[in-house]
C-alpha cells in the first residue's frame, strides 16, 4: 500500500459505533465492506498521554520512568518512517501529545494546535478544521513532482468533555432533550467535573449529549474520507481507526476517564480499512493497541523494528495467540490532592486482571459471564495465581 | 560590543583536567567535520549560523579545522527574520570580519515586505508570492491571513524553514552544517551526526551536519571558558538560549548562562511559550 492513514479520535466508546452494536454511526457503517473489524482490541491505558505511547511508540507508559515528557527512549513510528524516507504528517488538538511534551519527533509536518485561540466551552481545534488543514496539506503534497507516499495522522478531540453539541445532532439522538450551552457547560462544571453519579437521570443526559458527538464525529469522517477521494489518495491508503480511550458514564463510579482500567476505558474499537477488500471481516483475536506500529510498518513493507512491542496486526493469520497489558498512573493526583500510584490490568482469554498500587488491591474478573466487571472472583478462583504471576513483574515495587 | 580575549573568557578559571576533558570532546567534533570535508567538497558544504552559542562554537571548530587544512570557511548562512537583538547582529558582524566568514544573510524578503517589515502586522496569505503560499499548504495554513512572527507555526515555517531550503537550493549545498545538540531538547535525542534528507516537496536532496551533537550545556560554556572563544555578550546577562528578540527571555536575570543551573532547570525555558499554552488547554479540558 502506498500511504498509510492513522485516525484516532479521542474518548472513543466502542459501544457507541454502529459496527460494533450501537447505533448512530451512519458514515462509518457504510464502509465496513472495507474494513476488518477487531472484535478484542485493548488500550494500553485510560487515559491520552499513556495511552498513545503504546499507539505510536508500542511502547507502555511506564517504560521508561514515571516522568510527563515523552521519553527519550521512546521511539515514535514518525522517526522511524521520516528515516526510512517516508513524507510524516500529523495533525491534531491535544495539549497531552504536544510539542512541548516531546511528541513532534520525526514528522516533516506537526500541527498540534496549541497556538491557536480556543474558547472554554470548546478547549479544541475541531475534527472540521483539522480536515481542513488536512485537505490543505494533501492539496500540495500530491501535487509534488517529488510525491512520496506517507504516514498521516489525524486526531479529533471533538468527543472529549466539554460535552456541548451542535443543536443538529442532539435533535437526531433526543429531541425532547432542550438546552443551552450555557446549561450544557453547567452539567461538565458542576457533575462531570465533580464526577458526580449520584443523579442517573443527569448521568443519562451526559450519555446523550457525548451521543449527539459521535454522530458530529461520524459527519467529519465522510468529511475525511471525501477529501481523501477529491485528492485520489484514498485508493491507495490503508486508514487504521481507533481511539487512545473509552469513556466512563457511572459504570464503576465515575465519570470521564480517570486512572481506571475497566472495559468502558480500555476495550477500545480498533476498524482497517483496506480500499482493495470487497468484505468485512471480524477479528475475534485479543489485540492491542500497541500492534499499531508494528502493522504500520508491515503496511510500507518495511523490516520489522527491534524496540517495537507490538506483533503487526496483518496478515491476520500470523497474528499470535496472547494476553494484552495496560499501565498507567491512577491520576487521582490530578482531581484531589495526592501522589499518582501505579495501575496496572492483563487479560488472557476470557479472565482480566487489575491491580493497584494506591491499596496494594488485586480484581479478577471473568469477562465471559461477567462482561461489565462487577464481581470480583479474586479470592478463590483457580485462575487467581497465574494471573498475578503475569503482573507481578511489571509493577515496580516487585522489580527488585 | 567588547570580545574578551588574552584572559580567561568569563572571568573563569577552568582546571587543566577539566580543559583536557573538554579538548576530547573537541576531538570528535573535529572528527566530524574532518569527515564532512572527505565527504563533500567545499563548495557543497554550508554552515548556518545564528549568533546564539551553539552555532558559534560550531563555526568556531569548524574554522579551526578550515585553517589546519589550508581551505577556506564553507559558505555561512545566517537567518534574518526582522526580530534580532541588537548585540547578536553587533557580534555577528564583528566575527564575520575578524574570522573572515563568508556570510550570506537570508531572508524571506517577501513575507517582510508583506508585514511592512513590522512585528504583529496582519499579513494577507494573497499578497504572498506562490512559493510562499505553496510552502503554507505544505504545513496544512488554510487562513486568509496571518499575524507576522518570527516565532509562530506559521512564522517559524516561513522566516526559517523556507529561507534554508531555498539557500541550499540556490547555493546547490549538500552538507549543512547545524548547532544542535542532544541536551538541549529531549527531542534531538535521536538526532545523528549526518542525517540525509531525501529530497521531498520543495525541500532539496541534503545532508545535515552537527559536528557538537555530543556536548551538553556545562561542556559547552567550559568549553567556550577553556579556550577563549569569542561569544555574545547577551549570555553575560542571564539570558540562556537566544531566539527572536520579543519571545527570548532572560533565564535568571543578571547571573550568566554558565553560571546558572544547567542541569536542574530547562534550558529552552526562557523560549518556550508552548508550555504555558498547553498547560492552559489542559485545564480547560478539564484537567490538574
Amino acid at each position: 500500500m502506498r500511504n498509510v492513514i492513522l485516525l484516532t479520535i479521542d474518548t472513543l466508546r466502542r459501544d457507541v459505533l454502529g459496527c460494533y452494536g450501537g447505533g448512530f454511526t451512519t458514515f462509518l457503517d457504510s464502509i465496513q465492506n472495507h474494513c476488518i473489524q477487531f472484535n478484542q482490541a485493548y488500550s494500553t491505558a485510560p487515559y491520552t498521554q499513556a495511552a498513545f505511547t503504546g499507539i505510536l511508540a508500542s511502547s507502555y507508559y511506564l517504560e521508561h520512568g514515571k516522568q510527563k515528557m515523552l521519553s527519550w527512549e521512546k521511539v515514535l513510528i514518525s522517526e522511524v518512517l521520516e528515516k526510512a524516507g517516508f513524507t510524516t504528517a500529523g495533525f491534531h488538538s491535544n495539549p497531552y501529545i504536544s510539542t512541548y511534551l516531546g511528541w513532534n519527533r520525526g514528522w516533516d509536518i506537526f500541527y498540534d494546535s496549541m497556538e491557536d485561540e480556543v474558547n472554554e466551552k470548546t478547549p479544541y481545534i475541531k475534527a472540521k478544521e483539522i480536515n481542513r488543514k488536512v485537505d490543505t496539506w494533501l492539496s500540495s503534497h500530491v501535487r509534488a513532482e517529488t510525491y512520496k507516499p506517507f504516514f498521516l495522522w489525524v486526531h479529533y478531540m471533538d468527543l472529549h468533555e466539554p460535552y456541548i453539541p451542535d443543536r443538529e445532532y442532539i435533535d437526531i439522538v433526543d429531541p425532547t432533550l432542550q438546552m443551552t450551552e450555557e446549561e450544557m457547560f453547567r452539567l461538565f462544571k458542576e457533575v462531570l467535573l465533580k464526577r458526580d453519579v449520584s443523579d442517573r437521570g443527569i448521568v443519562g443526559v451526559l450519555r446523550k449529549l457525548y451521543s449527539a458527538h459521535v454522530l458530529e464525529v461520524d459527519d467529519a469522517l465522510k468529511d475525511f474520507f471525501g477529501i481523501l477521494e477529491k485528492w485520489n489518495v484514498l485508493k491507495e491508503s490503508c486508514v487504521i481507526l481507533t481511539t487512545d480511550h473509552g469513556e466512563e458514564f457511572g459504570e464503576h463510579g465515575g465519570l470521564s476517564h480517570d486512572g481506571k482500567m475497566y472495559s468502558e476505558l480500555v476495550h477500545v474499537p480498533l476498524i482497517i480499512y483496506e480500499p482493495t477488500r470487497e468484505q468485512r471481516e471480524m477479528c475475534n483475536v485479543l489485540v492491542s493497541t500497541i500492534d499499531i506500529p508494528p502493522t504500520i510498518v508491515y503496511l510500507f513493507g518495511l523490516r520489522q523494528v527491534n524496540h517495537l512491542q507490538g506483533h503487526s496486526l496483518l496478515p491476520l493469520s500470523d497474528y499470535p495467540v496472547r494476553g494484552v497489558f495496560g499501565e498507567a498512573m491512577d491520576k487521582q493526583g490530578s482531581h484531589e490532592n495526592g501522589e499518582e500510584k501505579e495501575i496496572h490490568y492483563y487479560r488472557e482469554r476470557d479472565f482480566k486482571i487489575i491491580y493497584r498500587e494506591r491499596d496494594d488491591s488485586w480484581e479478577l474478573y471473568n469477562l465471559k459471564v461477567d462482561p461489565k466487571e462487577m464481581n470480583n472472583i479474586i479470592e478463590g478462583s483457580p485462575q487467581t495465581e497465574v494471573m498475578k504471576q503475569k503482573v507481578r513483574p511489571r509493577v515496580r515495587r516487585y522489580q527488585k | 560590543m567588547r570580545i574578551r580575549r588574552n584572559r580567561g573568557a568569563m572571568g573563569r578559571e577552568i582546571s587543566e583536567k577539566r580543559k583536557r576533558q573538554c579538548a576530547k570532546l573537541l576531538e570528535i567534533s573535529k572528527d566530524i567535520v574532518g569527515q564532512a570535508f572527505d565527504r563533500f567538497k567545499n563548495e557543497e558544504l554550508g554552515i548556518t549560523w545564528t549568533g546564539g552559542k551553539d552555532s558559534s562554537l560550531t563555526l568556531w571548530i569548524i574554522r579551526q579545522v578550515c585553517q589546519e587544512k589550508g581551505i577556506p570557511i564553507p559558505k555561512t548562512m545566517i537567518i534574518d527574520e526582522g526580530d534580532e537583538f541588537e548585540e547578536i547582529g553587533e557580534f555577528v558582524k564583528r566575527i564575520k570580519g575578524s574570522w573572515n566568514v563568508p556570510l550570506e544573510v537570508c531572508r524571506n524578503e517577501d513575507v517582510l515586505k508583506a508585514a511592512h517589515y513590522t512585528l504583529n502586522t496582519s499579513v494577507k496569505v494573497k499578497d504572498l508570492s506562490e512559493r510562499n503560499q505553496a510552502e503554507l499548504k505544505r504545513i496544512g495554513f488554510d487562513r486568509e491571513e496571518f499575524p507576522f512572527e518570527a516565532e509562530s507555526y506559521v512564522g517559524n515555517h516561513l522566516m526559517k524553514t523556507v529561507v534554508f531550503d531555498e539557500f541550499l537550493e540556490r547555493n546547490k549545498i549538500k552538507g549543512v552544517f547545524q548547532g544542535l545538540r542532544w541536551d538541549e531538547h529531549p527531542t534531538r535525542f535521536n538526532d545523528e551526526y549526518f542525517e540525509h534528507r531525501e529530497a521531498a516537496y520543495l525541500v532539496p536532496e541534503h545532508t545535515r551536519i552537527r559536528p557538537i551533537l555530543h556536548l551538553t550545556e556545562k561542556d559547552l560554556w567550559d568549553t567556550y571558558a577553556a579556550f577563549k572563544i569569542p561569544y555574545c555578550r547577551l549570555y553575560e546577562r542571564g539570558y540562556r538560549s537566544l531566539g527572536a528578540k520579543t519571545t527570548s527571555q532572560i533565564s535568571v536575570q543578571g547571573v550568566p548562562a554558565w553560571e546558572q543551573d544547567l542541569e536542574n532547570t530547562e534550558e529552552r525555558a526562557g523560549r518556550r511559550q508552548d508550555k504555558e499554552k498547553a498547560m492552559e488547554r489542559m485545564r480547560k479540558l478539564g484537567y490538574m
